[in-house]
């Protein structure tokens, strides 16, 4: 795949912000995609996902801020852009009287391609039908007719605004592999989810945006390395659980007399060396899923209650501010 | 026929075209084959000249039983100018703003096609639809009419076809403008079949009323038919009213379509 600019960022946004009326849209969206990688857009229906993917294809121009997509401005070249773009839109809707193999070739004609080969490895891959009326398929088969249709011309930066909506998991597992495949090959995914174990499954680094403000921007594994984690001891005797509140790693403690569960953040080695003062019957440790980790950033700031996000050293960390804006998801 | 987005267009339209077609033909062939009775009917010319003036001002032909005549006061002066009207508005209309509300543009435009090409596709598709539209017409005119020993000049048939045409370009091109601009075909259909309908009566009326004749010249409906184009061929400066006109109205569809959001 080549590119005008094949050094830049897949996408880079500075500042990006969209607003339609009062309480929709985004608000000073920085984000980078790096080549290569599978970027994770994250957050709930109506925080402004697909507000910042239609932005970046130019399908509604921002009220301030840039957008970059492969080096070039989303606005100012966008056909030039769409050639190398693959798009799948959320909450799409194909024309229901073509079938889906009429509407690859109609696509394919309008890029000036020729060869449907790779089409139709990926529709037979997904199980797609191809030759009834896309009015006739289900909501799942019509999810698989776009999803062919974003990535049939092999594009450089693939854009899916939550692509597995319907789609059976047998079938998922197989566009998880044929995303991991576009990445071997250099290319680029970003996509948007409102599913955290899918983000962890396929990302490389996720973005986490609520009420259209980025709360987060992480790798996946360092944000699994955050994330909080629950230890629980079962001492021979009561212990005093005041000693193990009174260490900065240990965000809450939970005592039924002699077991101890405590939320950790960071490391475990002092908690490990005060608690091997007493005898240790039994230690479980659960590492927090993803699901949690959503939840520490989306279940903080409501109206007055003041939670902290987790803190944290490598993760870039906008504290969320109160009743912003939120798009449309 | 999915090359592009024109024949696309045309392709996805073809069963609402052939609709227009046959009952714009069944329109035709019927009105031309009743024309020998009303001709040969006995009493006829006498009850027409009995008909006050102002009475005939409003039918707008003087001379009912000419071919002319009775084919401009019953398909060429109201019916068919008409039909062209929300032919036009429908296609100008669906054009983008029909994509828009079907939620198939998004898709549409991630391909590698400017705004630009967008809407001058669908433009042509509108017109290529008009024409076929009018081929029809004049078939189904012009055919029946050799049957019936209408003697009709057959360029100036393509005259009042080609006006007809016209007359729904403009108008077509202004549903397009509103739907390409706005994104709403409920909007473009109705500014454009309401437009349409005024240009009709001001075109009618306007005469009518004392001062107010100047008034019928602001009228689409005027530079369609006021020429009498099936008795004296194209005026050139009528026809080229109602093409830049539509022109204007494509281009404006452009530029405004170029500049909004979609799909909001």
């Amino acid at each position: 795949m080549t590119s005008a600019t094949p050094d830049a960022p897949a996408i880079r946004t500075d500042g990006l912000t969209k607003s339609y009326g009062r309480k929709r849209g985004i608000i000073d969206v920085d984000l980078e995609v790096r080549r290569g990688e599978i970027f994770g857009y994250l957050g709930p229906n109506g925080a402004g996902k697909s507000t910042t993917i239609r932005l970046l294809l130019d399908l509604i121009r921002p009220n301030s801020g840039t957008a970059t997509v492969l080096g070039q401005p989303a606005h100012g070249s966008a056909v030039r852009l769409r050639r190398e773009i693959g798009y799948l839109p959320g909450e799409m809707a194909l024309y229901p009287r073509m079938t889906g193999r009429e509407l690859f070739r109609y696509f394919a004609a309008l890029r000036g391609m020729k060869d449907l080969t790779h089409a139709e490895e990926l529709a037979e891959r997904l199980e797609t039908e191809l030759d009834r009326p896309i009015k006739a398929l289900s909501h799942g088969n019509k999810q698989k007719v776009g999803l062919v249709q974003a990535l049939m011309h092999k594009p450089s930066l693939v854009i899916l605004d939550e692509p597995t909506t319907g789609l059976d998991p047998l079938i998922q597992q197989e566009f998880y592999r044929i995303l991991d495949e576009v990445r071997a090959d250099g290319r680029t995914v970003f996509l948007s989810s409102h599913v955290l174990a899918e983000v962890e499954r396929i990302a490389d680094r996720v973005g986490i945006v609520r009420e259209g403000r980025i709360a987060v921007i992480s790798e996946v594994e360092t944000l699994k390395r955050q994330a909080r984690r629950k230890l629980e001891f079962h001492f021979e005797s009561q212990v005093p659980e005041e000693d193990f509140l009174r260490l900065p790693e240990v965000v809450e403690v939970r005592t039924d007399g002699r077991i101890l569960e405590l939320t950790v953040e960071g490391s475990v080695d002092d908690i490990i060396k005060l608690a091997s003062r007493y005898t240790v019957l039994n230690v479980l440790s659960r590492e927090q899923d993803l699901e949690e980790v959503f939840l520490t950033y989306y279940a903080a700031p409501e109206p007055d209650e003041h939670a902290d996000p987790p803190s944290d050293s490598d993760a870039s960390v906008n504290a969320p501010g109160p009743s912003e804006p939120a798009g449309e998801g | 026929m999915l090359r592009t987005i024109t024949t696309k267009t045309l392709r996805d339209g073809r069963r609402a075209l052939l609709w227009w077609a046959l009952g714009l033909s069944g329109l035709t062939i019927l009105t031309v084959a009743t024309y020998p009775a009303v001709r040969d009917m006995p009493g006829m010319e006498e009850l027409l000249e009995g008909l006050p003036d102002a009475i005939l001002a409003l039918i707008g032909e003087s001379d009912l039983l000419s071919p002319e005549g009775y084919l401009n006061s019953q398909l060429f002066g109201a019916i068919v100018p008409l039909l062209f009207l929300f032919f036009g508005v429908a296609a100008g209309a669906g054009a983008i703003a029909g994509e828009e509300e079907n939620r198939t543009l998004d898709l549409l435009l991630a391909n590698p096609v400017s705004r630009t090409r967008v809407a001058l596709e669908k433009a042509l598709a509108m017109v290529i639809g008009l024409v076929l539209l009018g081929a029809i017409l004049w078939i189904a005119t012009y055919l029946p009419g050799l049957a019936v020993d209408m003697d009709l000049d057959p360029m100036n048939l393509v005259a009042v076809v080609v006006s007809a045409c016209l007359f729904g370009f403009f108008m077509g091109g202004f549903a397009l403008m509103v739907g390409g601009s706005s994104g709403s075909r409920g909007l473009a259909i109705g500014l454009g079949a309401a437009l349409g309908v005024a240009a009709y009566l001001v075109n009618s009326l306007a005469p009518l009323v004392e001062g107010l004749d100047w008034l019928q010249r602001l009228s689409p409906f005027y530079y369609y038919y006021e020429a009498d184009p099936l008795r004296n061929g194209l005026d050139p400066v009528h026809a080229a009213v109602l093409g830049v006109g539509g022109l204007l109205f494509v281009l404006v569809a452009v530029i405004g379509f170029r500049r909004r959001d979609v799909g909001v």
